[in-house]
């Protein structure tokens, strides 16, 4: 007999979650209540004695000083009540934690059958309330039907003995496991066999695989393990690491580029090959801070002598775009044990997000599972509840708001962490497996959840995806894992640890399994969350918050108390070998038997058309617009726009203290709310040295080039570092690649050549740029296919494809975190520079697109000009010369002037005839031009020569100063004031849009 | 004595270890992050320390009520142990999630002696939110609180989404009424916050954000002390660096408050064994 305990708070307490909702309800759907309160259900499913129950009732659920509670249904007034628990197999974390407490208060620990659950009901108070109204809140705002079940009650339905019943959402699979033969007879049925099992082979690489198993040494060294056609678990261990997710496939490919154009034409044979391992491994041999790059999870970069800093960015997207907050703390917390797997394992130190979704408003025709608003405030919450229950700050994170990630929202989580450089004399950062060493599996347990994620995301979205792979990920397990792992390290205790992330066991074993080339696993000693997993399942399952770490036998003992200590669970199932075989058992019988070195020869390289047509050749060309009249209102609307405004309440919600080594933090400025360049922290508390870290994210340029939106992307990510202090000596990067669909289909995918040429550029452009830039890419990942198909309004559907985008992650390495500055003026009276040119360069810039013009002139970067630039502002900053420094970035000089003015809350006046620029005689291009390579700074009247000689030669101008009166003043010779208005005038408009967000 | 012994609690999901072990070494103490497993086993032994700190984070996700569980576990496992440690004039701080679960535990507010009776509640924000911002704390010159003798306005982070400080009338009337009330939510110039947000960002009673028992050996707050333990962890430091060098005065920086708090407590200990 279950137990059902309601809780909630005392009438008279302020109920702040329900207070949201009732806001949200009036704010997204005008539906007014007048009061909504919730109600947190505990069903216990365990057969506690009265006592017991009494006890746990008191001790862990009910806060005497602020809660009521009970077996029976709580009197809470409503009209109506919605009920939303979780579907079964869904990962109820605060279930867990249940468990974990009733146990330790009462002693009595849970069979494998007793399980917590638990749910919600919300009683809402309205007037003129239908059920469509109550059915939309529900669905809409308060659950998604991916991992979710609702029940509403009008009052008629409810009833104060019964309440919501008793339900329970286990699973029950009632499965004897099974390995099936697939069989192979021809490549037509093995094609049948992968779509109908959702593997997402490519019909390319079927070949290959057949005539492996038909092998005849393959067949006989099968044969005595009692295989003959492959298992099915086989052919999944293939499929994961032949997916595009595991294997890069796309990136790895055959590009035939040509230009339409010119006609020029050229074959790019890998283009990870050429465009990222090469520059990277030439860089590592110029660079000796690199430590280790272009094998582990995450690369290591030098932080001091005594430790390494590992840097690493992922995508969540396909999850985060069924459900939002699920998709997007499994993806940072995802992200988070990449590091922890680098080396012999790294200790977290940050973290960071990207959002792309449609716009907040959006009101138009497209119909998709989640609307924007709604997805945003779900990939938030995710990232919020990942971090923050990680331990780990998250300072720093973009937003991009743009209709073409309706079709896939984009959801970029980057980790970083640190490393001794020796453990128990050995380098840290290397690691290997060997014969004898034992397989452990650390963390949580294994079920149906996450199977087919990796396959998933290498497909378009379409309504028939499986939903199984949402997951929600559980931040309080991994970090004890992480706590009990890292005392493991220190103690030598771990010979190889990798992540458990896409594909699973298939890939951490797999892969780690290649450095003693071999391993025998025992698959019945995973521990599971439910019993009647197929072993296929087990093998593949991404089930989350788990590592796989080699231990040699004579630590496992001592790893395993250690384990113990920190409430991991930790199992041993299998171990490495020399055998040159992937050896997997079940019940000591064999349900795979195949070469370790299948993967790696016969497959063939996919092949792509890359067919490009310039700019011009597409009839892209300069908007005929006169000079606007009124700046001052066009500088407040553009202020307003979704892409400039402040966020501020996201990056409130993000814990960015934590640890205790926030030196420059996102929000800056008098007020504490401008967003910095970039962000500094101190991740060796004992020393002065500190980690600049600072993100870009500019796909509006690919409407017109790519090969400009890469560059214009990395230089805004180098000079967001230059701005607090970074130096160009030690750059490193990480690309995120996130692009829709590359493959030419003539109906499907009509302008799959155009979109794979603008890939080839974005590869060109990020070799060039790194090696002029002298960016060693410690880490980089791809993400394919973002494009999604949205149901219209007639019945008809339309696929969206996401613009070409790619984020851009630059890390330094501060030698004196106190020469540090901030991008806010400081002091009435100084003087206000512009570093770096302005060119007519409004292509794709948020002036254009304020007025629906895409334009031709996109910015473009000038490395050797740039370089000159950021290397005088890095030695003026390091000399204590300048007060503050800020990029110019979307928007151009006019937005970012006044940033500078907010920041500092003080008036600036300035000269804009003065501004150094080229081929630029109109308000509007200086203004708003976004040319890359540009700084503002602030600079004290007596620093004013020593400053000016550093950037002797170079381009530059003093265009003005500081002022304590709080107005900003443009003017020109021929136009007298252009722009005029109070500082606290333009920070409304810039706050007005979200403001009323907490 | 040599070293006075800090017993930096760890393990569980609480996360602020570091940094809290880092600054007390900074306030002159030998500290030690030790697991709540090593502390319930015995490996370690709470009697060979003299101040234990029940640092933030989110012990065991903070699932059911923030710092519920933690209070659950430490109060059936090391309740004797623990009011020894009291008993014996040791110092007890509670940071954040560790102020929670002390709460929950029933150290706080420590009325007539009794060290087990939850009277107390630190629930969601009234902004309805995680909140991490910067918030200025007028100190309570009059309370016997060990760990802010000499200081008056400080300013720390806060890091949480349940921070409201809450009791019902009679609690608070007495909490005021025996100074247990140490710190309060303020405006920039000091002044009483009023509720107003964000200067009092959960909505506190009284725009109470730490308070401590009837002795001041027994500190809980919202606000991370720990997290304030540079120059550089100021959210002003860049503006205030710059107005240090415009007038020419040597780079005079202030001890930050993080560190104030725990030398008070560190200095208490030592001079007691004199």
């Amino acid at each position: 007999m279950p137990h059902r305990l309601e809780i909630a708070l005392k009438p008279e307490m302020f109920d702040a979650e329900g207070e949201g909702i009732r806001l949200k309800a009036k704010n997204y759907f005008g539906i007014e209540f007048t009061k909504v309160r919730t109600v947190s259900i505990i069903t216990i499913e365990s057969a506690l004695t009265e006592e017991e129950l009494n006890l746990v009732q008191t001790a862990i659920f009910t806060n005497p000083v602020t809660q009521i509670s009970s077996f029976e249904p709580l009197p809470v007034d409503f009209d109506w009540i919605i009920w939303v628990g979780y579907k079964p197999g869904v990962k109820d974390n605060p279930g867990s934690t249940a468990v974990e407490a009733i146990e330790d208060v009462t002693g009595r620990y849970f069979n494998k059958d007793e399980v917590v659950y638990t749910s919600k009901r919300y009683c809402l108070k309205g007037r003129n309330l239908s059920h469509a109204d109550i059915e939309k809140i529900a669905l809409e705002l308060l659950s998604n039907d991916i991992i979710q079940q609702t029940k509403i009650y009008s009052k008629n339905d409810w009833s104060d003995l019964e309440g919501i019943g008793y339900i329970i959402p286990k699973v029950l699979l009632d499965h004897v496991p099974t390995v099936s033969a697939i069989s192979i007879k021809s490549d037509e049925i093995l094609k049948e066999i992968s779509d109908k099992r959702n593997l997402a082979l490519n019909p390319n690489d079927i070949p290959a695989i057949r005539s492996y198993f038909l092998k005849k040494d393959v067949l006989a060294a099968r044969a005595l393990e009692g295989l003959s056609e492959p298992t099915d678990i086989e052919l999944e261990y293939i499929c994961q690491a032949r997916s595009d997710h595991c294997n890069h496939n796309t990136f790895r490919g055959l590009f035939r580029y040509a230009d339409l154009d010119t006609g020029y034409a050229e074959t790019f044979d890998n283009l990870f090959k050429t465009c990222i391992e090469a520059p990277t491994l030439y860089l590592k041999e110029k660079k000796p801070w690199v430590v280790s790059v272009l094998w582990d999870n995450a690369g290591a970069g030098l932080f001091d002598e005594n430790s390494y800093y590992v840097i690493t960015g992922e995508t969540h997207n396909s999850p985060s775009n069924m459900e939002a907050y699920g998709g997007a703390i499994t993806g940072i917390v995802g992200v988070y044990r990449d590091p922890l797997g680098t080396g012999k394992g790294s200790k977290l130190i940050m973290g960071s997000y990207g959002f792309c979704t449609g716009h907040r408003d959006y009101n138009g025709p497209l119909m998709p599972h989640l609307h924007p608003r709604r997805l945003l405030d779900g990939v938030i919450e995710g990232v919020r509840d990942g971090g923050n229950k990680s331990g780990i700050p998250t300072p720093f994170g973009q937003v991009i708001f743009h209709d073409g990630y309706m079709g896939k929202c984009l959801v970029f989580v980057t980790a970083l962490g640190i490393m001794p450089s020796k453990i128990k004399e050995e380098p840290a950062e290397q690691k290997e497996t060997s014969p004898e060493d034992i397989i452990v599996v650390c963390g949580g347990r294994v079920g149906k959840d996450g199977i087919h994620g990796v396959t998933a995301s290498s497909e378009v979205f379409s309504e028939n995806t499986p939903a199984g792979h949402v997951q929600i990920g559980d931040p309080y397990t991994q970090k004890k894992m992480h706590d009990f792992l890292l005392e493991a390290r220190d103690e030598g205790l771990i010979a190889f640890i990798t992540d458990n992330g896409g594909g699973g066991f298939s890939s951490s074993i797999g892969e780690s399994a290649r450095y003693s080339n071999g391993c025998e696993v025992e698959l019945d000693r995973v521990p599971l969350k439910y019993e009647g997993l197929d072993q296929w399942e087990i093998w593949v399952s991404e089930s989350q918050e788990r590592m796989t770490v080699a231990v040699k036998p004579k630590h496992i003992k001592r790893f395993l108390e250690l384990s113990a200590k920190h409430a991991v669970e930790s199992t041993e199932i299998g171990k490495y070998t020399g055998s040159g075989k992937l050896h997997i058992k079940y019940k000591n019988k064999t349900c795979a038997y195949v070469d370790m070195d299948l993967l790696s020869a016969g497959f063939p390289q996919w092949e792509f058309d890359a067919v490009w047509q310039p700019p011009l050749m597409r009839g892209l060309y300069e908007p005929v617009i006169t000079e606007p009249e009124d700046c001052n209102k066009l500088l407040e609307d553009i202020l307003s726009h979704p892409n400039i405004c402040s966020k501020e309440w996201i990056c409130r919600q993000y814990d960015h203290e934590v640890q205790g080594g926030s030196v420059i933090k996102p929000l800056v400025g008098k007020y504490r709310d401008l967003n910095s360049d970039a962000v500094v922290i101190r991740p060796v508390l004992g020393s002065n040295k500190g980690i600049a870290f600072s993100q870009a994210i500019l796909p509006m340029y690919s409407k017109i080039d790519a090969y400009h939106m890469t560059c214009c992307t990395i230089d805004e990510a180098v000079r967001r570092l230059i701005c607090v202090g970074g130096n160009m000596d030690h750059v490193a990067g990480v690309d995120n690649f996130c692009w829709p669909n590359i493959q030419h289909h003539p109906e499907n995918n009509p302008d799959g050549k155009f979109k794979a040429a603008q890939l080839v550029r974005s590869c060109k452009a990020l070799a060039k740029m790194c090696l002029s830039y002298e960016i060693p890419l410690l880490s980089g990942k791809d993400s394919m296919y973002v494009d999604g198909y949205l149901s219209g309004r007639y019945g008809e559907s339309h696929k969206v494809s996401a613009l070409e985008t790619m984020q851009f992650s630059a890390v330094s390495v501060i030698d004196d975190i106190n020469n540090c500055i901030t991008m806010d003026c400081k002091i009435p009276g100084d003087l206000v520079y512009v570093l770096g040119e302005t060119r007519n360069e409004l292509g794709a810039s948020e002036y254009y697109e304020h007025f629906s013009y895409t334009g031709l002139n996109v910015p473009e970067v000038f490395p050797d000009q740039f370089i000159k630039i950021y290397r005088a502002l890095y030695k003026a900053i390091e000399k204590g010369l300048v007060a503050s420094a800020h990029g110019v970035y979307r928007g151009g000089l006019g937005v970012h002037l006044a940033m500078v003015a907010m920041g500092g809350d003080l008036g600036l006046k300035a000269d804009i005839g003065c501004v150094p620029a080229t081929g630029v005689g109109r308000i509007d291009s200086i203004l708003f031009s976004e040319s890359a390579g540009r700084v503002i700074a602030t600079v004290a009247p007596c620093n004013k020569n020593a400053f000016e000689n550093i950037f002797k030669g170079l381009c530059f101008a003093c265009i003005g100063g500081i002022t304590e009166a709080k107005d900003f003043v443009l003017h020109g010779k021929k136009h007298g004031d252009i722009v005029s208005l109070p500082v606290d005038t333009l920070k409304k408009a810039w706050k007005q849009p979200f403001g009323g967000l907490i | 004595m040599n070293r006075v012994n800090v017993l930096v609690l760890a393990g569980y999901g609480l996360n602020c270890d570091y940094e809290t072990a880092y600054t007390f070494e900074l306030a002159g103490a030998a500290a030690k992050r030790v697991h709540i497993n090593s502390l319930i086993s015995g490996h370690v032994k709470l009697s060979d320390f003299n101040i234990l700190v029940f640092t933030g984070g989110f012990g065991w996700g903070d699932d059911h009520g923030a710092g519920v569980v933690q209070a659950v576990k430490l109060g059936t496992k090391l309740g004797d142990k623990l009011l020894d440690f009291i008993n014996k004039g040791n110092l007890v701080i509670g940071i954040c999630n560790g102020f929670q679960a002390i709460v929950n535990m029933g150290l706080l507010p420590g009325f007539d002696n009794n060290y087990t009776k939850r009277s107390l509640a630190l629930t969601f924000n009234d902004c309805g939110n995680f909140r991490d911002d910067w918030v200025h704390l007028k100190v309570n010159s009059l309370s016997p609180c060990i760990f802010t003798k000499g200081l008056d306005k400080i300013e720390l982070p806060v890091r949480h989404g349940e921070g409201k400080f809450y009791s019902d009338e009679s609690n608070i009337r007495m909490l005021v009424e025996n100074n247990q009330v140490v710190i309060r939510y303020a405006t920039p110039d000091g002044k009483p916050a009023q509720g107003k947000f964000p200067y009092n960002p959960n909505g506190s009673v009284q725009d109470i954000a730490g308070i401590c028992d009837p002795s001041g050996r027994i500190f809980g707050l919202m606000p991370h002390p720990e997290a304030y333990n540079h120059f550089t962890n100021h959210p002003d430091w860049t503006r205030l660096k710059e107005q240090i060098k415009r007038l020419g005065e040597n780079d005079s920086r202030q001890i930050p408050a993080g560190i104030l708090i725990f030398k008070n407590a560190v200095d208490f200990m030592i001079g007691r064994s004199y």
